[in-house]
């Protein structure tokens, strides 16, 4: 029995996606083929660093099959180099100028020399082996914080300098503010009972989707260009190759399939290859398509962490949490990425470093490097894995430290009341934390647990508890995302209702798996009183839908579900007042309900009408209106709250050392989360079920290796591991939600920033499980080598 | 070139391949199967072209064209008949995908694991699945799933 339309909001609603999906009927990036489609494939640095002295293509292009081979200088005049505007933050940085492939100097291993174009894709890799590129290889800048000491090899040597990206959050906006604020920091830190100094490391990984990346672009001289491309901004690339290929707004359409195999920021940026691409594909009118091969995808992208923090937390000795003093620095890679030149999720990363506590200052400061590696890029947990890691592990050592539960003390810290503004000038709009951290400690019998512990080190077993909580965005407001991406934070929604009684919803933005195509519906169905199935969602294509910024930052259920809830709203608003007249009743929308597929006035419930019937006078017969309306059924509207919004999570993990071999076991997971109104639990279930996992898989598995000279040595997933399902524990979600306040249905955007807590909470209860070594580590990844390194320390065995 | 003969989803083919033609290739570039994914650089490890190969689950990306002479093959295309199977239905129901990339191996792999594990426990599921990456679910809801279209196809409720 299907739900009825009023259950929609919160029913466990099989995905609309599914069928398709489940049959292998799908349609991804590389299932669109295109008559007389040519293939591309880019030949790549062997090198991290080194000039160029020559490339020969002649053998190459004699190859029979290949179509056109070119290399750095065909694009030096013909395409803008970036930065430009569209994909340049609004943050004062060193932007490294770049073209699509590499010109005199390569600057990472992986980095694109030169681009073959063939008939037969076998082919087009038989010719990029025969492309000859004569290198002379220059020193690796390798180390993030050698990088940045005078007299270091400069990646950019134009720029002067390896710093790419510097700042200071203190709450102040100016520098003598700053300042006062640093030093009022300092006085705290000199009158604390308790200071805690470490230096934190994570190392470089971060998410890699299944689906690599890929670009089919096909060009005729009357329409222009059609990019397909898998990404989760086709509006802002739009915009990109516009600006970048100089060719007219007219002219563009970008498609992001209906189907993209996961995204999770990796298909956020504006990547030089689809310039590359769309070039070729005018230059020679013919369509032309690269899929990216996974060793390509590992070399370049889905790359981040990577950074040192040393951290400092004053505290009471009663556990009350004072300030925080963090010096961080971060190996951004080359840069060439555009919208995010790799340092802008270190930036957010250090915004977010004060997470769900109450500090009285803070001074947080970044220095960001570039370096010869791949450019840092999204990744799930943006920009904060590695600042949450240090943070969620220093409160463990300040309650050790004290002696008190981390539990405990956490609770004794947390924001008691929202609003709340972090001493990094971060706004937490609404929910209760007091509340989800309850929640989770009711799952969680820690008395019974420390007992169970005491009698299993009397046995020689070693059982840990460990907690972590996280502050994750909701969408991305404008006031945030202009100055960080120089891109509008709202959404925007078309809904257009058809005369048979359905509803066409389009959306800018492009999932890859999040499930838009069903909350949405069951969000539409609600509004109408109508089935989930009635309900046809269109996203990504940027000729049928409005712009939007893209599926980044949780925006789906904090700011494009608010879009459709309003535009459902004006919709309504418009059904009633011409039904109204039509029944010859002074009524409005509030006077009637949509439900079970009519539309009922509630002051007599005998004068009904079908939806149909009520979408369809007013699309197809458009007679005997009401003074002022006409017809047809269709809005646009365009959601922005009024300041950024939030959603809150909390983890705890329980673990088992073997303090013989250092080998861990995760025995329990257990989470409580703030996911405001629920619209579908299992797509919630399953978000945080998937986060969790990336963010187990990066802590204890996943490292981009490079080797001294530069070369990435883990480019495949026999060499980058991600964790299987036999590597994983069974996790357990539950829920302690606030509606939020700032949104039309009480919903906040969820999932994306989830990962971030979960190597706080496994360190910590490992680190718990090891407190009779007065073990502390400070270092990711938490393999079973490091353990064992740390009790052999710990022994004196070291 | 040689010839190959072979049965995908029930239909006989006699083609033409160049000698290194990958058998994933062939599925999706000539056969148009396309429900049949690439995702990892052909070393076998991101399991999204498992097929069935004379009903046993192997990766399609391993194997050559010509390789397939003579074999009869079933793609996610051909694993549901008029309506879809236990496993498909419990993918459905469970929630047990979300972008869909890895998916199709994940299913194929599965319907032959289940037909040699009718009663799996949940730890021989986990171990089953390790041929296969996904990225999105954490793998929670496939094990679910997995145990519920085992339990309904043992027949029980």
């Amino acid at each position: 029995m299907a739900a009825t339309p009023q259950d929609m909001l919160g029913a466990r609603l099989p995905r609309k996606e599914d069928l398709r999906l489940v049959t292998g009927t799908g349609k991804y990036l590389a299932d669109i083929l295109l008559p007389g489609m040519l293939h591309a494939v880019f030949v790549r640095s062997e090198y991290a660093h080194a000039r160029i002295r020559g490339i020969d293509t002649s053998e190459a292009l004699a190859l029979h099959g290949v179509v056109a081979v070119y290399t750095g200088i065909d694009f030096k005049d013909t395409v803008k180099p970036m930065p430009q505007p569209v994909v340049q933050p609004n943050l004062p940085a060193r932007y490294p100028t770049f073209w699509p492939l590499a010109i005199d100097k390569v600057k990472h291993h992986g980095e694109p020399v030169a681009l073959v174009i063939a008939r037969d894709k076998y082919v087009a890799v038989d010719a990029a082996e025969l492309v000859v590129v004569d290198y002379e290889e220059l020193t690796p800048v390798l180390d993030p914080e050698r990088a940045l000491e005078d007299g270091s090899p400069l990646v950019h040597e134009e720029d002067g300098s390896n710093e790419i990206f510097a700042m200071t959050l203190t709450g102040g906006l100016t520098e003598e503010e700053q300042q006062r604020n640093a030093d009022a920091v300092e006085r705290i830190f000199q009158g604390a009972d308790i200071v805690v100094k470490e230096r934190f490391r994570v190392h470089r990984t971060g998410i890699t989707p299944m689906e690599p990346r890929g670009v089919l672009c096909d060009w005729n001289d009357a329409d222009g260009l059609t990019a397909w491309i898998t990404t989760q901004r086709p509006h802002i690339d739009r915009l990109a190759l516009i600006d970048l290929l100089d060719i007219p707004g007219e002219q563009v359409r970008v498609i992001a399939p209906r189907d993209q195999g996961g995204g999770f920021g990796v298909k956020a940026p504006f990547y030089r290859e689809n310039l590359a691409i769309a070039y070729a594909a005018r230059a020679l009118k013919r369509p032309v398509r690269w899929i990216e091969s996974r060793y390509e995808s590992l070399m370049n992208v889905g790359q981040e962490r990577d950074q040192v923090n040393y951290l400092e937390v004053a505290a009471r000795k009663d556990g009350k949490l004072l300030a925080l003093r963090n010096r961080g620095v971060a190996d951004n890679g080359v840069g060439t990425t555009g919208v995010y030149w790799g340092f802008v999720m270190p930036f957010l990363g250090a915004v977010e470093m004060p997470n769900a506590y109450t500090w009285e200052a803070g001074d947080v400061r970044l220095r960001v490097a570039t370096t010869n590696k791949a450019s840092l890029t999204p990744s799930r947990a943006f920009g904060h894995f590695p600042t949450r890691f240090a943070i969620e592990r220093a409160v463990d050592m300040v309650a050790r430290r004290v002696g008190m539960e981390p539990s405990a003390l956490r609770r004794m810290n947390l924001v008691p009341s929202l609003p709340y503004t972090s001493v990094t000038n971060e706004y937490y709009d609404s929910g209760d934390f007091l509340r989800v951290w309850d929640n989770l400690m009711a799952q969680v019998d820690l008395p019974a647990f420390r007992a169970e512990q005491a009698a299993a080190r009397a046995a020689g077993r070693y059982l840990g508890i460990g907690f972590g909580c996280g502050v994750e965005l909701s969408g991305v407001a404008s006031e945030l995302l202009v100055p960080m991406e120089n891109q509008p934070g709202y959404g925007a929604a078309t809904v257009r209702l058809d005369p048979r009684g359905k509803v066409l919803v389009f959306g800018g933005d492009a999932p890859g798996g999040q499930g838009h195509e069903t909350t949405t519906a069951q969000v539409v169905a609600s509004l109408f009183g109508i089935q989930a199935s009635d309900v046809v969602v269109t996203t990504g294509d940027t000729g049928t839908t409005p712009f939007g910024s893209g599926s980044i930052g949780a925006r789906a259920g904090s700011y494009f579900v608010s879009a459709v809830a309003e535009a459902c709203g004006e919709l309504k608003d418009k059904i009633t007042r011409i039904l109204a007249h039509d029944l010859q009743i002074e009524a409005s929308v509030q006077h009637f309900e949509f439900k079970n597929g009519e539309v009922v006035y509630l002051g007599d419930r005998s004068k009904r009408k079908s939806f149909r019937d009520a979408v369809e006078r007013i699309i197809m017969f458009p007679i005997n209106m009401p003074e002022g309306e006409v017809g047809g059924l269709e809005y646009t509207a365009f959601f922005e709250a009024a300041k950024p919004m939030i959603c809150f999570n909390a983890d705890c993990c329980i673990v088992e050392v073997n303090v013989d071999t250092g080998d861990f076991e995760i025995r329990r997971w257990v989470t409580s989360e703030d996911v405001g109104t629920v619209i579908n639990p299992n797509i919630v279930d399953g978000q945080m079920h998937g986060a969790i996992v990336q963010g187990l898989s990066n802590a204890m598995f996943e490292e981009f290796v490079y080797d001294e000279r530069g070369q990435q040595m883990s480019a495949d997933f026999e060499h980058y591991k991600l964790a299987t399902a036999a590597d994983v524990p069974d996790i357990e979600i539950t829920y302690a939600t606030t509606p939020c306040p700032h949104t039309p249905l009480g919903t906040r955007g969820i999932g994306e920033g989830r990962p971030s807590s979960v190597p706080g909470a496994l360190t910590n209860a490992v680190c718990d499980a090891l407190a009779p070594f007065g073990i502390e580590i400070a270092e990711l990844p938490l393999r079973p080598n490091l353990v064992w390194r740390k009790l052999r320390e710990a022994r004196g065995e070291g | 070139m040689p010839v190959v003969k072979l049965t995908v989803n029930g239909t006989r083919y006699e083609e033409e391949v160049p000698e290194r033609l990958l058998l994933v290739d062939f599925l999706r570039e000539r056969l148009a199967l396309t429900g049949t994914h690439v995702g990892c650089t052909f070393e076998g490890v991101c399991g999204a072209c498992t097929i069935h190969l004379d009903g046993e689950a192997v990766k399609s990306c391993l194997m050559l064209a010509v390789q397939a002479d003579g074999h009869e093959i079933t793609t996610i295309e051909g694993l549901a008949g008029d309506t879809l199977t236990p496993l498909q239905a419990a993918f459905r129901e469970h929630h047990s995908l979300q972008c869909g990339f890895c998916t199709p191996g994940i299913l194929m792999n599965m319907s032959d694991f289940l037909r040699e594990n009718p009663d799996p426990s949940e730890d021989e599921i986990r171990r089953g699945l390790v041929g296969n990456l996904c990225r999105c679910t954490g793998y929670v809801h496939i094990v679910r799933a997995v145990k519920d279209a085992a339990r309904r196809m043992r027949g029980e409720a």
